[in-house]
């Protein structure tokens, strides 16, 4: 028994918005390095909405993906994105300033050939699957890389694993207080799966909408952009922290505004049910 | 059908001659890069994170997926996803064999496939609990009309309109030894990755081994859980939604999901093992 799931056609064309999630996450992981040209860490943020913009042409892709038939529920094309995305994102911090390239290069190579492997010898037959796969594994890595550089500043391998310590006044290196050391990327890869996998599984229906799909997906990119920015007190400077703090609030309440907006629009009725009143002293 | 004009995927038979030629390749090619890159030892650590893929595709067959149907108790299983469910038991082995790490190879993976199956039993008894007690519908299977390992008869107990419903008990041992073998799979991953890394990072950071065990730690079990996420979703993938366990006609198709498994499991190990190697 496979549960129907309905998509919409129409909207922004894929290939529009997928080319405005690439470039959009490209350049903006690259905004984060302004942090090394100026010295400071106040550009971190730019990290988080690179992983934004992965996020948003993340969710079109799974619409497409998952509204063919897959039978195993919309989460698990979020979670087999950022396991081969993580891999991807690793392995490309190593290259310095490529890094992001080699993100989108490497995560490439392997969801093709996770796709391949689906379709031809898994035996799934459908159309778009390499595609998809391909494109998943990209939106993985861009967002896990995005989440990381606001996290900590930098994209780039040596970095994320130098960190420091004070014991009596004494500074010393300390892997354990680094990014990779303190095994942030665990929780940075759960975000980025929730907030990707949850858009089209809470809109999938007969009234589903493309840009109300979105605008959830960007709303869960920056819900899981304020844990992100929380744990970046951690690890860059108390104004840059706070900057990217308040970006993220910022970012989800408008966000979240123009989607309730959305729902609003496309519900057949509204009724704004007050919450119910206790009487007062109880009974 | 959808809206999009798509039909739904998955089909029986085995996979084409094609994709399972180029799978070997692309497996070979990894071995190869190892072997270039590394040396025999890298070469052993790869071909013990591919063991380790197959062993969770293949013990994913093993759970018993309901999906959804089985949460309104229309068919039998735990109520959640493949991947969901292949996550939970193979992640709490990876803690329980990533914990036992220092105590040698042997008992880690002991412990990994102890945690793997206690999550799963544990499961497996609290759903049992929820259907019995709390739904109040007996545990019947759908697809045998009797059960393999203590012979009761279903049909009697199967409502009608429904494919069965609870979790009948070669469901349950299923499940245990799928959860068993996706906890040896992720800590045999977890392992050779946490090898590899102890022998190269202290020389690629000029570091003592002391030193470097918070990072060799993080980077294998992040790479594991990525792993073992995407052979858990290919498992998935093959599969197709719902299994009972053993005993469901789909168990059939494991070895197009192991073969999957392995490739996918050869080229991420390779990308994980040269990140230290290059």
């Amino acid at each position: 028994m496979t549960v129907k799931m309905e998509a919409s056609a129409g909207g922004i064309p894929h290939d529009t918005v997928m080319a405005y999630g690439l470039i959009g996450s490209l350049v903006g992981i690259y905004l984060t390095y302004l942090n090394v040209l100026s010295g400071t860490e106040i550009f971190s943020f730019f990290g988080g909405l690179a992983a934004i913009a992965a996020l948003v042409w993340g969710a079109n892709t799974i619409k497409h993906l998952c509204s063919y038939g897959l039978g195993t529920g919309v989460p698990s094309a979020g979670m087999i994105a950022l396991g081969s995305g993580a891999i991807a994102m690793i392995f490309a911090s190593r290259y310095g300033m490529l890094a992001p390239i080699v993100a989108v290069i490497v995560a490439g190579i392997l969801g093709a050939i996770v796709g391949f492997v689906s379709n031809k010898i898994v035996n799934m037959n459908i159309p778009v699957m390499e595609r998809s796969l391909t494109e998943l594994s990209i939106v993985g890595a861009m967002s896990l890389m995005g989440f990381t550089a606001m996290l900590g500043g930098t994209f780039i391998f040596d970095e994320m694993v130098a960190g420091t310590s004070t014991f009596l006044g004494f500074v010393f290196a300390d892997y354990g207080m680094s990014i990779i050391g303190g095994s942030t990327l665990a929780v940075t890869f759960m975000l980025a799966a929730i907030a990707l996998q949850h858009p089209f599984n809470a809109c999938l229906g007969p009234g589903e909408q493309q840009d109300r799909t979105l605008m959830l997906g960007a709303e869960c990119g920056f819900l899981s952009m304020i844990p992100i920015a929380l744990m970046s007190f951690a690890f860059i400077s108390f104004a840059s922290a706070v900057i990217a703090l308040l970006v993220s609030v910022a970012g989800w309440c408008w966000t979240y505004v123009q989607f309730i907006e959305l729902s609003k629009r496309d519900a057949y009725a509204w009724l704004d049910a007050k919450p119910i009143h206790e009487p007062k002293g109880g009974e | 059908m959808s809206a999009l004009g798509g039909a739904a995927g998955g089909s029986e038979g085995f996979s084409s001659p094609i994709g399972v030629g180029v799978g070997v390749l692309l497996i070979l090619v990894s071995l190869g890069m190892a072997y270039y890159f590394g040396q025999m030892a890298t070469v052993i650590a790869l071909i013990g994170i591919i063991v380790g893929g197959l062993l969770i595709g293949f013990g994913v067959h093993f759970v018993p997926v309901g999906g959804a149907p089985a949460a309104m108790g229309q068919s039998p299983g735990i109520a959640t996803g493949v991947a969901m469910l292949a996550a939970g038991a193979g992640l709490a082995g990876l803690f329980g064999g990533a914990w036992a790490a220092e105590f040698g190879f042997a008992i880690a993976l002991a412990a990994g496939a102890v945690g793997g199956a206690l999550m799963m039993a544990i499961t497996c008894f609290m759903v049992n609990v929820v259907y019995i007690f709390a739904m109040g519908v007996p545990s019947a299977s759908g697809k045998v009309d009797k059960d393999p390992i203590t012979g009761d008869t279903f049909p009697e107990y199967k409502s009608q309109g429904t494919e069965g419903h609870g979790l009948p008990f070669v469901s349950y041992v299923g499940g245990v030894v799928g959860g068993m073998m996706g906890g040896l799979g992720g800590t045999l991953i977890y392992i050779e990755l946490l090898y590899v890394y102890e022998g190269v990072l202290p020389v690629m950071l000029d570091a003592g081994v002391e030193e470097i065990m918070p990072l060799a730690v993080s980077l294998a079990g992040i790479f594991a859980i990525g792993m073992f996420l995407v052979n858990a979703v290919i498992a998935a993938y093959n599969i197709g939604g719902t299994i009972e366990g053993p005993h469901d006609p789909k168990f059939a198709r494991w070895p197009r999901a192991v073969i999957g498994a392995a490739v996918a499991s050869a080229v991420c190990g390779i990308a994980a093992i040269m990140l230290v190697m290059v």
